[in-house]
């Protein structure tokens, strides 16, 4: 067995261990698994979403994805009955870009936040299920007042505490976009649309309700991505067990490779399931939700 | 990897059961709040057992399935050892793991070490191991955008860049209230700069050379890693009692990049500041560190700090009267710097014919040419001239006799850190973050020596601000 390489820490990530994921947090707080699924996954779109309009890099955005969603593993990680998932979306994001070349100030994504979260103008699907207005809505339905802005000011420096303490202030996260493009050029990958479709997974697959992020190390994420998009895109790669060149395993691919086919029916099922009402990103709410369940079960 | 598949090999019974009975476990103890310390301790340590039990039955999934096969145990066994061979080939990564921060309580505080400008130090016991380590407690004053940014890219580049000869940081700790936090980091005796300070005589020159490649390794690593540390000098240098010399207080060290991000200019202590900075450049790269290398450098020669300035005017003044002033010829381009306006150089500096232009060397008289060579390089005053740290570990200095002396041969100290308080310090400390850069009028710098357009006696340093 070969030991592992200490000079490639920057190369690799800190992985959840089988405990951390089936014991979350949020589980023991009684929240149904298949909820918790869904607010995780809408909050991580709601941090990329937050971070485009923020002009934010993409590695940075898939940073702060990354981070959102460790912070909520494990017994001693967040619970989504004691913090929103909005307010540790925002943290996460304002956290992650000051640590990059790109800082942000808490009032730039106290306002995105503010709107993207408005009932009324947001465009996501999960929190306005009607969409975006065509009419541009008046102002006052989506800015932030000053006293507003103090208090979420106070919440985002909390909720930041909060996850630096979570995590132990590890902040690293190593992405598998640049390792893939690597990978394309080693394997003489020529068509473009190949590394189209390899970004295109890789950025898709943050939201995976598998967190493959946090399971797989970066090499292995680069891999099943190229190999997908190399399929998808009938781009002949080189004969041979290439993966093994790039230290992923039959069985490993082969479990990403479902895994990240599997995004898009997931999210088509929860654009489904959550057609009439926002999904809950904040304390209340999933109270609110977690009752509502209970009341459809004793009703029965 | 076969440890990603042994954390999925949980479907047995076993496992299933396993989990099941840690959750109870977990449940109980968010009843007992106050018993929570208690047991995360019991519940890592399970987990811990856990993992040597994986690892016991370590093997993957695809080897255990193949010696279930009664059918073939020759083929399986064959298998078997074909399948590792073919795992061996592939590397291994680290596999960390991520939880919430203990609490300080684990250490028992022993005595004060000091206050830097970023914190303060203090000598502790890990209740629990045993271990001596040292104790940071980072400053946080209340900043209106959360987190400091500088203790951050302290944590973050610390747990980034290991190597022997960078302090370790073991783990960062909080205490009762949200703004405490420590850096918990193996203790060291000394740092260089008490040690120049209670030494009679300075160091051998093999002693030097060991000291100066272990610190220019660490350093290598750093800009390798795209860290530069902007903090160094030998208060920061630490050491202990069998020869090693770490680079520690990464309170300034941040990441740069390829086009550099905007970079302050209040970087460096002033006595290491490198003369770019000084001029006020808002783009530099690792050259700076490698001026500081070179003040350092002249401090393990002579004991004594090279360039005490006492204001950045004044330290400009010392560089030049140690270097000769720049010219168009050596520095192209200096003059284009936003503090270079106000220079005012002697007329008299002819321009030397090619090649770097070596220190005086009475300043030195008991360095080698190789090492005056070195010390001229890394004290150059156009930053392109300054050797990497890479090249620097090739230089032919380290080569010729005397050798580096070997680390185990080191002579040993009595640790101040260890026992008691420190002396004072009456070195400058580093800028501090969020200053306003000065703007410096450099008129004076050799108002004194030249004489004729300034009538005033003494002809002082005038530092304009704003």
């Amino acid at each position: 067995m070969t030991p592992a390489n200490p000079g490639l820490k920057h190369l690799s990530n800190a992985l959840a261990t089988p405990d951390q994921l089936s014991n979350t947090s949020s589980s023991i707080d009684g929240v149904p698994t298949d909820l918790e699924t869904s607010i995780r996954c809408a909050g991580a779109q709601l941090t990329q979403a937050a971070g485009i309009l923020l002009h934010l890099p993409q590695d940075t955005i898939a940073q702060a994805i990354v981070i959102f969603t460790r912070f909520w593993l494990g017994a001693d990680g967040g619970s989504l009955r004691i913090y929103s998932a909005k307010d540790v979306s925002a943290a996460a994001l304002f956290l992650t870009a000051k640590l990059s070349f790109n800082p942000t100030s808490p009032r730039s994504i106290l306002n995105v936040y503010n709107f993207l979260l408005s009932q009324e103008v947001s465009p996501l699907w999960f929190v306005n299920p009607r969409g975006a207005p065509r009419e541009p809505p008046p102002s006052e339905s989506y800015i932030l007042t000053e006293g507003g802005y103090q208090s979420a000011r106070l919440v985002l420096m909390r909720i930041e505490s909060v996850i630096l303490r979570t995590l132990s202030f590890d902040t690293h996260v190593a992405l598998p976009h640049t390792i893939a493009l690597t990978y394309l050029q080693t394997l003489g990958v020529t068509k473009s649309a190949v590394a189209r479709r390899t970004v295109e997974h890789l950025n898709a697959t943050l939201f995976s309700p598998q967190l493959l992020y946090v399971t797989h190390q970066p090499n292995a994420l680069a891999v099943a991505a190229i190999y997908l998009a190399a399929r998808e895109e009938e781009f002949k790669l080189v004969d041979g067990e290439w993966w093994e060149v790039f230290d992923v395993d039959r069985e490993e691919l082969g479990f990403l490779v479902v895994g990240m086919r599997s995004t898009e029916g997931f999210m088509r099922a929860e654009v489904e399931q959550w057609r009439n009402r926002p999904i809950p990103l904040v304390i209340d709410q999933v109270d609110a939700e977690i009752d509502r369940r209970q009341n459809m079960r004793e009703g029965e | 990897m076969s440890a990603a598949k042994s954390r999925w090999a949980d479907d047995d019974p076993e496992a299933d059961a396993l989990i099941a009975q840690r959750k109870r476990e977990k449940e109980e103890k968010r009843r007992a709040k106050a018993e929570k310390q208690r047991q995360q301790e019991e519940a890592s340590k399970a987990t811990a057992e856990a993992q040597t039990r994986n690892g016991d039955s370590g093997p993957p999934k695809k080897r255990r399935r193949l010696s279930n096969d009664p059918d073939a145990p020759d083929a399986a066994e064959e298998a078997k050892s074909e399948e590792q061979k073919k795992v061996s080939s592939l590397l291994r990564f680290p596999v960390a793991e991520w939880g919430p921060c203990r609490h300080v309580d684990n250490f028992e505080r022993l005595n004060h070490i000091e206050e830097g400008s970023y914190g303060w130090v203090s000598r502790a016991k890990d209740i629990n191991t045993g271990e001596v380590v040292a104790l940071k407690r980072l400053k946080l004053e209340s900043s209106p955008d959360g987190f400091p940014v500088t203790g951050l890219r302290e944590i973050q580049t610390l747990m980034e860049a290991r190597h022997p000869n960078v302090v370790y940081l073991r783990e960062v700790v909080m205490g009762t209230k949200m703004d405490d936090v420590f850096l918990v980091m193996d203790f060291f005796e000394h740092d260089l700069k008490t040690l120049l300070d209670e030494m009679r005589e300075p160091f051998l020159p093999s002693e030097i050379k060991t000291l100066l490649l272990q610190v220019v390794g660490g350093l290598e690593f750093l800009h390798s890693q795209w860290i530069m540390h902007r903090d160094l000098k030998t208060s920061n240098l630490l050491m202990n009692n069998r020869g090693e010399i770490k680079l520690a207080d990464f309170g300034m060290a941040r990441y740069y990049g390829d086009p550099p991000p905007n970079l302050t200019q209040l970087v460096v202590t002033l006595w290491y500041r490198s003369p770019e900075l000084l001029l006020g450049a808002t783009k530099y790269g690792t050259e700076i560190d490698m001026w500081s290398i070179g003040c350092i450098f002249g401090e393990l020669l002579t004991k004594e700090p090279l360039l005490q300035g006492k204001n950045e005017v004044d330290q400009v003044s010392k560089i030049f009267a140690l270097t000769g002033p720049p010219n168009s010829q050596i520095w192209p381009g200096f003059r284009s710097l936003p503090n270079a306006k106000s220079l005012r150089l002697p007329s008299s500096s002819a321009p030397s014919g090619g090649g770097l232009p070596l220190l005086p060397r009475s300043r030195f008289p008991y360095l080698t040419n190789a090492g005056l060579n070195l010390l001229s390089g890394l004290l150059a005053l156009n930053p392109v001239s300054r050797p990497t740290a890479q090249e620097c570990l090739a230089h032919p200095y380290f080569k010729e006799d005397p050798r580096p002396k070997p680390k185990e041969m080191f002579p040993t100290f009595p640790s101040k850190a260890g026992m008691e308080r420190r002396r004072p310090r009456h070195t400058p400390v580093a800028p501090k973050r969020g200053q306003e850069a000065p703007q410096l009028d450099f008129a004076g710098v050799f108002g004194g020596a030249q004489g004729g357009d300034s009538g005033e006696a003494g002809a002082g340093f005038a530092l304009r601000l704003g």
